[in-house]
């Protein structure tokens, strides 16, 4: 199999960012169609395509969608959460940056089915340059008529508004991303069952529907081409429907982002970025730093699906993958990445706060030569103590890498405690600046 | 005993002005954009966050007491709730005004293992100064940083809206050389950019 190019197609062609190439290529023609059903038949396309969420949890889109009170009694919001920050992935980065029609476009087929007054594009701080992409696109497509008032003369109001972040990694997450945008520290809310879902009461507690940058992607060639014809694309695993874009880096020959069918081996993922750098392939975090790691042996057997990633211990994650050569030592890479989750916890609640920095301190102990005999155990442990105890998603995602590298490479954990040093030759070698 | 692990930058608090001192500065043109950015959204407390953006730009990349109590006043908020607002962030400068240029250096996972910490230890040693530190002459401001989402140009680094990688050690010095050259401040200019990126045309001047 080789790249399967539904979102990033014409990503390459600077003028399908601009209205005019974007429309050449067929751009508009979902939102027209969508503009001639009814909210229902719009929402009975993506539940046909089998569209997942594509920012981490893969929670089918249209459920979502369909949870929007029919009868509008209040106002009703749309985010895009473009605050893409999980370690390792920088695909809707590209997409924002190369392709943002595709997102306008999508937001205002789900603004329509799901009545939105109005959208919010959450992006990350950091992000200016997709932010002013984004931003372009917006004004053409109001001095097109394509947003604002009665768009295409249909009737249809809908705006489209730009919040930029200002650097927190917890504010990716959804209700917490709610709370800065509206004005707060970003720090969760409340979820089901203990209070309504984001459809029912999300921003300033209207109905809203939160999607990511590529899921909202999605949705023009959803309703150009048919549900059904999305559907058909990915058939071959479980329940994985559609393309995925992987943003690949680590020790690749040519890090980038590859779009590809879900059904396609892992393996060929590696082959598409050119093959391995500097050494043969050790590891593999296939889905951003927040899923386990698996071992070169798992990576040969894996196979791109929500479903199939979880065989080999797995998740398909937010589809940052990072590929690591053998002279990679797999316990500095853990420290690194509870270092990040200590940094990024919010403070909230407990069991995340604490053990994110437990983690970081113990492997920071232990990277730094004075490993005890217990270590590994009080490693699992606190893991324990964070995973599922945690008030978001946050806690777990601080969990599993940890837990996960202790699953699949116990030896190196258990042979820098001992010795005081990494089984690779030199802990600290790494390959120069290139 | 080992050194106990330090998490994340220390903050120092900006101390907050006297009521009866508290002066205005933002420009026409800043009151403009705030005015604009009220009709985004459907509360004042939502404008906290583009505001602190602004604020930044007009009180030169730092949010000071005064810059915090400012926003505060015109968005009819208590200082304490913003100041909360600005500490949780780390794009906002509440410890210190930064240098002139602020380098954001990726140590995070792909970059850790395709040279970032080397250099991270490069700039350290270069510019003689330690994370969250100014340089004396006030030109550079030095931040390791988390995943910057662009690993695929690993080890790479953030100066204002420019994301620059792969880095190495010629290019490193090329780059402090240009931005020690440039008279305008990336941080104040990045500010501006964010701040023009909330704004419709309609709404930009
Ligand atoms: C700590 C944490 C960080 C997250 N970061 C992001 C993010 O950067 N981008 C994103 O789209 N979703 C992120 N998510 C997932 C969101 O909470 C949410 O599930 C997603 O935006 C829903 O959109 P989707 O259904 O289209 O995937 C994060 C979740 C957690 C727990
Ligand atoms: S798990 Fe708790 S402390 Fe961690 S980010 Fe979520 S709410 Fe904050
Ligand atoms: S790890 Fe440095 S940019 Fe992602």
């Amino acid at each position: 199999m080789a790249e399967r190019l539904l979102l990033l197609e014409h990503a390459a062609d600077p003028n399908f960012a601009t209205l005019a190439g974007y429309q050449a290529k067929g751009g508009y023609a979902g939102l027209r169609k969508a503009l001639a059903m009814d909210r229902q038949g719009v929402i009975d396309q993506v539940k046909a395509s089998g569209l997942r969420g594509r920012g981490g949890a893969g929670f089918p889109a249209w459920i979502k969608w369909n949870g929007i009170e029919k009868t509008k009694t209040q106002p009703h919001y749309l985010i895009c959460n473009a605050d893409e920050g999980e370690p390792g992935t920088f695909k809707d980065k590209q997409l924002m940056e190369q392709t943002p029609f595709l997102l306008v476009e999508g937001m205002t087929i789900a603004g329509f089915a799901t009545q939105a007054d109005c959208g919010y594009i959450y992006i990350r701080g950091e992000f200016i340059d997709a932010a002013r992409a984004v931003r372009k696109a917006i004004d053409e497509a109001y001095a097109a008529g394509l947003l604002g008032k009665n768009i295409l003369g249909t009737g249809l109001d809908f705006d489209l508004y730009i919040h930029l972040g200002a650097g927190s990694y917890e504010c990716g997450e959804e209700s917490a991303l709610m709370s800065s945008l509206m004005g707060e520290r970003g720090m969760p809310r409340l979820k089901f069952p203990h209070a309504p879902l984001p459809t029912v009461a999300g921003l300033w507690d209207r109905p809203t529907i939160i999607n990511n940058v590529e899921t909202y992607c999605c949705a023009p060639s959803i309703l150009t081409n048919g549900g059904e014809w999305y559907a058909s694309i990915g058939a071959s695993t479980k329940n994985s429907r559609g393309t995925k874009i992987f943003s690949v880096s680590g020790h690749v020959n040519r890090p980038g982002n590859y779009e590809v069918e879900f059904g396609t081996p892992l393996a060929e993922l590696l082959q598409m970025a050119g093959g391995m750098k500097g050494g043969a392939l050790k590891a593999c975090v296939p889905g951003g730093s927040s899923v386990p790691m698996i071992r070169a042996e798992a990576v040969e057997r894996a196979i791109i699906g929500y479903e199939e990633m979880g065989e080999v211990g797995s998740m398909v994650g937010s589809g940052g993958c990072m590929f690591l050569n053998e002279h990679t030592c797999i316990v500095r890479f853990i420290w690194r990445t509870s270092l990040f989750y200590a940094r990024e916890s919010c403070g909230k609640c407990t069991p995340c706060r604490e053990g994110t920095k437990w983690l970081a301190q113990i492997l920071d102990r232990i990277v730094k030569g004075g490993g005890r005999s217990g270590d590994f155990e009080l490693l699992q442990q606190v893991c324990s103590q964070i995973d599922g105890r945690s008030f978001c998603g946050l806690g777990d995602a601080a969990a599993w890498p940890v837990a996960g590298a202790l699953k699949v490479f116990p030896e190196e954990f258990r042979h820098f405690i001992e010795h005081g040093k990494s089984v690779v030759d030199s802990p600290l070698r790494e390959p120069a600046m290139v | 005993m080992s050194e106990p692990l330090r998490i994340g930058r220390p903050h120092e608090r900006p101390a907050p002005p006297k009521a009866e001192d508290l002066n205005l500065h933002f420009s026409e043109r800043a009151v403009q954009e705030l005015e604009a950015l009220k009709t985004h959204y459907p509360d004042l407390k939502a404008c906290v966050l583009p505001c602190l953006w602004i604020a930044q730009r007009e009180y030169g990349g730092f949010l000071s007491g005064e810059a915090l109590a400012e926003v505060a006043f015109r968005l009819k908020r208590s200082y304490a709730e913003v100041e909360g607002v600005a500490t949780f962030y780390s794009m906002y400068n509440v410890a210190h005004k930064p240098g002139r240029h602020k380098i954001e250096v990726c140590t995070c996972l792909t970059c850790s293992v395709c040279g970032g910490f080397r250099v991270w230890e490069y700039l350290k040693a270069k510019l003689g100064v330690e994370n969250g530190q100014t340089t004396p002459d006030g030109v550079f401001t030095l931040e390791e940083v988390e995943c910057l989402d662009a690993c695929d140009r690993a080890p790479v680094i953030q100066v204002g809206d420019r994301y620059i990688g792969p880095v190495n050690e010629a290019t490193l010095d090329a780059l402090l050389a240009e931005l020690r050259a440039s008279e305008e401040s990336s941080v104040v200019q990045m500010a501006n950019e964010i701040v023009q990126v909330h704004l419709a045309a309609s709404e930009r001047a």
